[in-house]
């Protein structure tokens, strides 16, 4: 492959257009591509380190990001790179402190917490399939992966069920904060602080609460500690337990969502799906794989680093495009074609290394619950609108509403 | 059923254990200890691990047949390039 400075300015054929390769990712944060990335990702593989005409480095290839995943002169604290600090959760941390406060979390984020929020789920899934009615028309964001994330990670934390609806409204407005988004307004920015603000008097309540009364819920745990982690306490408590909600809120939506548009746009798929159940383990995998919530991760580069024949300079902003490296057909054979039983799958849609994503457990069991029930109950779905309007953010990729007429809804 | 880890791939990522505690552990020092051998009982989870493996180090296959006893005890793996995040 070339790696000569010239080769950057070069045109390449994206489908219709061109686009010098130093503009594809500005192109690829247009909400103008947001329907469809991937020609655009296929277009950067080309070179899968490339440097973009602002100075950032894009790294597509799937050997490039996975060495790069498990490099530690990359970080994940962009003010590395000089951009103002990004929160002090543990996402946005390097070891050791990531680790110690990770290592809290995964002490009581166990299998038997998972496991316990199972019938949560299908309880869940049931209410919000009943109370879309007779209906023969359903917005399946709104209505069904919106609400449910949030109300499971409510009950991992153990949040009453009388303050779940002032959760939903900080989550929809906390959402964008994952996103390092530069076009963003000021007034978008101001309603963040706000939530932030009402988020944060809430959890003091609720910990202090904890404190006194300690219960089998995520908090109280933290607060308890376990065999490999400490407590947490003060500010770092408040900052995890305010990243659980958002890391798992819209990431399991947009699972959800994608999930459901690509079974209806693959209806032997979904016809296969409906007489082998057990499909939806493999598939929900290659879902992850092959329409990612997480397109990219922003990191920073702590030293000069040599890759792929070129070298990223100490400093610069490195975009990880994972859902270019989870289709890359150097390691995926027909990687963009939709394979619900693909095996083996070793995919980025939950990253990988030291910052894997600790809800992916959860996630997993979500949407194993949830898509069987979706399709086992709505009668003859089909897409209104195809595609579906998207939410503008680039990085956290999904639609905004995912219409569907059905003929009714099964008990 | 047969149960087998590619031990040199695995990372102790861990998403086994949650897939399939009944099968896999990951003992105190991140070393990965499973049954290479589990009860049929077990197949759905087992499938859920496989899937789930980040590294897809698992794979499974029948039960061995009588005369050709496959069966290795459980396989444990020193920490040695695991990426930590059961630490
Ligand atoms: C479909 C659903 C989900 C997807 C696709 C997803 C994806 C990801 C990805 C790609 C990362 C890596 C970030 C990086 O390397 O910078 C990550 C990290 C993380 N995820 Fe998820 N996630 C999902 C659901 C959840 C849920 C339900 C939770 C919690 C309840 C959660 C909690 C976290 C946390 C805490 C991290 C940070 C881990 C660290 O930095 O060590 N995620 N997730």
């Amino acid at each position: 492959m070339s790696k000569s400075t010239g080769v950057a300015s070069r045109p390449v054929s994206v489908s219709d257009v061109s686009t010098p390769r130093a503009e594809l990712f500005a192109r690829v944060l247009d909400p103008a591509s947001r329907a469809n990335p991937y020609p655009l990702y296929a277009a950067l593989r080309s070179e899968p380190v490339s440097r973009q005409s602002d100075g950032t480095w894009v790294v597509s290839g799937f050997d490039e990001i996975a060495a790069l995943l498990h490099d530690p002169r990359i970080s994940s604290d962009m003010t590395n790179a000089g951009q103002s600090a990004g929160g002090q959760s543990l996402i946005m941390q390097d070891p050791p402190n990531h680790d110690r406060l990770r290592a809290a979390v995964m002490g009581r984020f166990t299998p038997e917490v998972v496991e316990s929020l199972r019938q949560e789920v299908h309880n869940l899934i049931d209410g919000l399939l009943d109370a879309v009615g007779s209906g023969t028309s359903l917005d399946l964001v709104e209505e069904i992966a919106y609400p449910l994330p949030v109300s499971v990670i409510c009950a991992l934390l153990g949040i009453p069920p009388q303050d779940e609806a002032r959760f939903h409204g900080w989550a929809d407005t906390l959402a964008r904060t994952l996103d390092l988004d530069p076009t963003m307004s000021r007034e978008e920015q101001a309603a963040i602080d706000h939530a932030f603000t009402e988020l944060h008097h809430y959890l003091e309540n609720l910990v202090a609460d904890r404190a006194e009364h300690r219960g089998d819920d995520l908090v109280s745990g933290l607060l308890t500690g376990g065999d490999r982690g400490e407590p947490l306490r003060g500010q770092e408590l408040l900052i995890t337990v305010r990243l659980l909600l958002i890391a798992g809120h819209e990431t399991t939506v947009n699972l959800i969502t994608n999930g459901m548009l690509t079974l209806l746009r693959h209806p032997d798929i979904l016809e296969r799906f409906r007489r082998e159940p057990e499909l939806v383990v493999p598939m929900v995998e290659e879902l992850v794989r092959y329409e990612p919530s997480v397109q990219f991760r922003y990191r920073a580069a702590l030293a000069d680093i040599e890759i792929a024949g070129t070298t990223i300079p100490r400093g610069s902003v490195v975009v990880l495009l994972l859902a270019a490296g989870s289709r890359d057909p150097g390691h995926f054979t027909d990687p963009d074609s939709f394979v619900p039983d693909r095996i083996p799958n070793e995919h980025f849609g939950f990253g990988g290394g030291i910052h894997y994503c600790i809800g992916a457990p959860l996630a997993r069991m979500e949407a194993q619950i949830v898509l069987p029930e979706l399709v086992r109950r709505l009668i003859n779905p089909r897409l209104t609108m195809d595609p579906p309007p998207y939410r503008p953010t680039a990085a956290l990729r999904g639609p905004r509403h995912l219409w569907i007429e059905v003929d009714g809804i099964r008990p | 059923m047969r149960v087998m880890v590619d031990l040199a791939r695995c990372q102790s990522y861990g998403q086994c254990v949650f897939a399939a505690p009944e099968i896999f552990e990951i003992s105190g020092q991140e070393v990965l200890e499973y049954d290479s051998a589990p009860s049929d009982e077990w197949r759905l989870h087992a499938l859920r691990a496989r899937a789930a493996c980040p590294v897809q180090a698992i794979t499974i296959g029948p039960a061995a047949g009588p005369g050709q006893d496959l069966r290795q005890p459980p396989a444990t793996r020193p920490a040695a390039d695991s990426v930590g995040v059961l630490r």
